[in-house]
């Protein structure tokens, strides 16, 4: 027992420990250390995913709401969209065959290391939309200085269509849908960078709530594994944020796309060759 | 954002974090409980549920969670395990919930709306979940 549980628990730190240094969630890494390394099938591997999703946003999440980072309104409107995609993502995965996730997961990968790559500025602040206006999306952010600043929030419901699309694809894979959140947010709605990242976050954990709800309630997920799995990328990611403000993040993000396109790469294959 | 808007913010922002920690800290502790107990009580069945996992394409198992319940309170450890999961899980639950009764009581409608609908998809999931 001990030496599956030591491995479970090391997997799961190391996956938590680089989810958290990359910005890419554990859930990226956790999935295929499941599935390629624990030689668990890819439904319970997205299971307990999800539910460690869970447990690393809410610990995440608090100190971004504390200070003020997390934009709670955006959060809660966007949820409806994600919480839908989510659930139906979940109820899918039992009855879409293995091989198509694989291959939806090296797509996704793909996509999480381009997007962890490729430049992101913060630009000039939007002036908001009526619609936005009129349910008080907008906020304000600490500034450098100590100063609040304020900023509007534009084309909510091409965001929530994206959002849709990330909730889809974190209850069909077992991931946060990080990368898709904050870019639907910062590129589509105009809301700051980092107030997108600490939102995302924030909503992570409702999303991937969602998905887990499905997989509990079916009772698709061992406990034997969700657990040191939940256990592990929690204590892994509190580990690795704490050692990010010192680390250098352009180096480190260029390590791990490499990772995450080798992933991608080894799913892939799994997917063509039926594995 | 309106001084309603502001005032809500700020409740959300005080009492947000501590039900989160709050939760998730429960969830926690029953966690390593279960842990500690399938070490001690029942190693070998850990490791049966493990090999079965392995082995299945997919697993449903969709008992009664009041047997679930009883034997977690019994101390049985795969049970305890399971019933940590469901409080983990419960963590987005209850934050959802708390900010549905603080939109109500303010009286902001729209978001009293929004929040109403996520908790009727995470109801809606489990429900699925259960008989899908």
């Amino acid at each position: 027992m001990f030496s599956i549980l030591s491995y479970l628990l090391l997997l799961s730190v190391l996956a938590g420990f680089v989810g958290a240094l990359s910005g890419l969630g554990g859930g990226v890494f956790i999935v295929p250390a499941l599935v390629i390394l624990a030689h668990l099938p890819m439904p319970v591997a997205i299971g307990a995913s999800l539910i460690s999703v869970v447990a690393t946003s809410a610990g995440a999440s608090v100190a971004y709401v504390r200070d003020g980072w997390t934009n709670l309104r955006v959060a809660m409107l966007l949820e409806c969209a994600t919480v839908t995609g989510a659930v139906l993502g979940a109820y899918l995965v039992g009855l879409i065959p293995t091989w198509v996730l694989e291959l939806l997961f090296a797509a996704m990968m793909l996509e999480t290391a381009y997007s962890s790559l490729k430049n992101q500025d913060d630009r000039p602040i939007a002036t908001g939309d009526g619609f936005a206006r009129r349910l008080a999306l907008g906020g304000k952010y600490p500034g450098p200085d100590g100063r609040q600043i304020h900023y509007e929030v534009t084309d909510v419901p091409v965001g929530a269509a994206l959002m849709l699309l990330a909730g889809l694809m974190s209850g069909l894979l077992g991931i946060g849908s990080g990368a898709l959140k904050v870019m639907a947010m910062d590129s589509l709605m105009r809301l700051p960078l980092k107030v997108s990242s600490a939102t995302s976050n924030f909503m992570i954990g409702v999303t991937a709530g969602a998905g887990a709800l499905v997989f509990l309630a079916r009772g698709s997920v061992p406990a034997v594994v969700a657990a040191p799995v939940a256990l592990g990328v929690t204590a892994g990611a509190l580990a690795g944020s704490r050692i990010l403000p010192r680390a250098n993040v352009r180096v480190l993000r260029l390590g791990f796309a490499a990772i995450v396109l080798l992933i991608a790469a080894e799913m892939g294959w799994r997917a063509a060759s039926g594995i | 954002m309106s001084a309603s808007a502001e005032a809500e913010d700020r409740i959300l922002r005080l009492w947000t974090p501590l039900i989160l920690r709050l939760v998730l800290l429960a969830a926690v502790v029953v966690l390593l409980t279960g842990l500690v107990l399938v070490a001690v009580k029942d190693p070998a069945a850990y490791v049966a549920h493990f090999r079965r996992a392995q082995q299945l394409p997919s697993v449903v198992d969709r008992e009664p969670w009041s047997a679930l319940l009883e034997r977690a309170l019994h101390g049985k450890p795969h049970d305890v395990l399971t019933l940590g999961l469901m409080l983990l899980t419960l963590v987005p639950l209850v934050r959802v919930a708390f900010c549905f009764l603080l939109f109500l009581t303010t009286r902001d409608w729209p978001f009293v709306l929004f929040t109403a609908y996520v908790l009727t998809g995470l109801v809606l999931g489990t429900v699925l979940g259960r008989i899908g």
